[in-house]
């Protein structure tokens, strides 16, 4: 019964769109909650000349965390650039495909990437590593959230890649695009 | 190597694979077949180092600082005012254009976006005063493309990153040569519409009271500029901190014009983490092959190439020149300039180039990628913009834009000083 499979597959792919939309609103918040940090240091800077410290450090970590966890966010909207000049020419079956192997790369560097990102942490948990600021942070913390992000991609990599492929079994190339195409051009470029 | 390297980029990327999973392929295929030691074990600290970064966290602020202003409006009050400073010109809101287009680069990073307000507010416009839609369009899509050129540049940062520039000095470094190019679009358009009468359009005349009173909706704006490059400028605040001052200016500006609510917001945040993201993915796999190509001993490999090659200096940086024409028609834009930037900036530093100025450079072949066809996003978001018409008629319209780009790259080469006057070290 391909047609039940079939709507099973765009149920989960449009939850996990929706999950990671929340997300993607939480990361833009802490990133707000940073600049307004930022702001706070170049006040105190300028006025009393002292300084906050750690702004710099704990931006850093911001973006680790926000530009990780974003990831999964920009593939469930399409949005990772893809040179499609050749792919756009193809049929239905060919472009779902080659929509197919993108996705299927994609969760195979995402999975990749989290195992290293594992043994980076681990490092710094067995060493107890500090970073080497005034801080002082125990680099475990922000590279366990960082971690989180790889590991949350790879997740909802392989999960759209299975509806995905799913989907191109089934021959319904029109779900497919939904869930893996090649995005319009208009929004693939800052 | 190096051949290797670009038939793998381009056969990969021809597939339609995504770039940044293009790139890590890359990088693991020059870890096994060229370095002697397992260069893999470095990827997780690698990544690391690539993310954890106090300097790209800008890129997120100068996006998200784009978005609020085109969120709450202020394009069209942009508009509506230079069209009263410039529409005396042969061409008349033409001008208006590429001149709103120069003041939106100036305050946002993104070349797509810029043409994308313009291109909304100014095209209805068009069609009411009559226009030749050829140059008027064209004239957006080339002016969106200052918006990679004149600081802040998300661009530039990626640059800067990837090639350890420092990045105040390519913002001011962009700040000339960007007024050059817009001075230049306008010149050109000038020219045209009075040779040719027919490519313009009506449009009102006004006088220097309504120039005076529309003041107050430029001066936002401009304030929001001055801040932004005044702070860098003066060393006041770091590229990050200047975006994240932005950031709270757009949104006083936005709020004071009650342009903002919760709900657009949310779709800016959302916007914002897409775009960061996405830029995010292709760096991240650029820093790994960066990194597996200088242990692979790449700069060995380059200097026998060039030695091989035998072009000299300028013959060399010519055929990069080209290079990047070429593949400029082809290639999305900043994937191009990602994908590149390991393996040709390592040359061009070998010649004795300077880091900034070839940034400059780049940035401007880019810009002539961004509007020349099959793949040129501007023309896409102009053409998308416009609800009517065909394509070649923004690919026809953008040629004289083009050719101006084609002399300021070679002005740029002549005369490296109108990039580095302001952005030398």
């Amino acid at each position: 019964m391909p047609d039940r499979h079939s709507d099973l597959v765009a149920r989960v792919a449009a939850a996990t769109r929706a999950v990671n939309r929340r997300i993607a609103i939480a990361c833009g918040l802490v990133l707000l909650a940073t600049g307004a940090l930022i702001l706070v240091e170049i006040a105190l800077r300028r006025t009393f000349g002292g300084v906050l410290g750690g702004t710099d450090e704990i931006s850093g970590y911001v973006m680790a965390g926000i530009a990780t966890w974003g990831l999964s966010w920009a593939l469930a909207e399409r949005a990772h650039v893809r040179i499609d000049l050749l792919q756009r020419r193809l049929a239905p079956a060919g472009r779902a495909t080659l929509d197919a192997l993108a996705l299927l790369g994609v969760a195979a560097v995402a999975a990749l990437v989290t195992l290293h990102a594992w043994s980076v942490l681990a490092t710094s948990l067995a060493r107890g590593s500090l970073a080497n600021t005034p801080l002082e942070t125990p680099l475990w913390i922000p590279q366990a959230i960082w971690l989180g992000g790889w590991a949350w991609f790879a997740v909802t990599a392989w999960l759209l890649a299975g509806c995905l492929l799913v989907a191109l079994l089934g021959g319904r190339f029109a779900l497919a695009e939904e869930i893996g195409g090649a995005q319009q051009q208009e929004e693939a470029e800052p | 190597m190096i051949g290797g390297l670009s038939v793998g980029l381009l056969v990969l990327m021809g597939l339609s694979l995504p770039v940044g999973v293009v790139l890590f392929a890359l990088g693991l295929g020059v870890d096994s077949f060229f370095s002697p030691f397992p260069l893999i074990r470095g990827l997780g600290q690698v990544v690391w180092s690539a993310t954890d970064s106090s300097l790209l966290i800008a890129i997120p602020f100068f996006v998200l600082l784009g978005e609020v202003l085109v969120r709450a409006g202020i394009a069209e009050r942009t508009y509506r005012a230079l069209d009263t400073w410039f529409s005396w010109l042969p061409g008349g809101l033409i001008h208006a254009n590429i001149a709103t287009a120069t003041l939106f680069s100036a305050t946002s990073g993104s070349s797509v976006a810029t043409a994308a307000t313009v291109a909304t507010v100014a095209m209805p416009q068009a069609r009411r005063l009559g226009y030749d839609p050829r140059l008027f369009s064209g004239a957006i899509a080339a002016g969106g493309t200052l918006g990679i050129m004149i600081p802040p540049s998300i661009n530039l940062i990626v640059y800067g990153f990837l090639t350890e520039t420092s990045i105040p000095q390519l913002f001011l470094a962009g700040l000339v040569p960007g007024l050059l190019l817009a001075l230049g679009f306008m010149a050109v358009s000038a020219v045209l519409c009075w040779l040719w009468p027919a490519l313009g359009g009506g449009g009102e005349r006004y006088g220097w009271r309504a120039r005076i009173a529309s003041l107050a909706d430029l001066l936002p704006i401009l304030l929001l500029f001055t801040v932004v490059i005044g702070s860098i400028y003066l060393g006041w605040a770091t590229p990050t901190e200047s975006a994240a001052l932005g950031v709270a200016m757009a949104m006083l500006i936005a709020a004071a014009r009650r342009g903002l609510s919760v709900a657009a917001l949310r779709e800016a945040l959302l916007g914002t983490i897409r775009v960061t993201a996405m830029i995010m993915f292709v760096i991240v796999g650029a820093y790994f092959l960066n990194y597996t190509l200088a242990s692979a001993g790449l700069g060995q490999a380059l200097r026998e190439l060039m030695a091989g090659l035998g072009l000299g200096p300028t013959g060399t940086l010519l055929a990069i020149v080209l290079l990047y024409l070429v593949l400029g028609f082809f290639i999305e834009t900043l994937s191009l300039m990602v994908a590149t930037i390991p393996i040709v900036v390592p040359i061009v530093l070998a010649l004795g180039y300077d880091p900034v100025w070839f940034g400059i450079l780049l940035i401007l072949l880019i810009e002539m990628a961004l509007i020349t066809p099959p793949v040129g996003l501007n023309l896409y978001v102009v053409q998308g913009a416009r609800k009517g018409g065909n394509l070649a008629e923004v690919m026809v319209g953008a040629i004289p834009y083009v050719a101006v780009m084609l002399v300021m790259a070679a002005l740029l080469i002549v005369f490296p000083g109108i990039a580095l006057w302001l952005g030398g070290g």
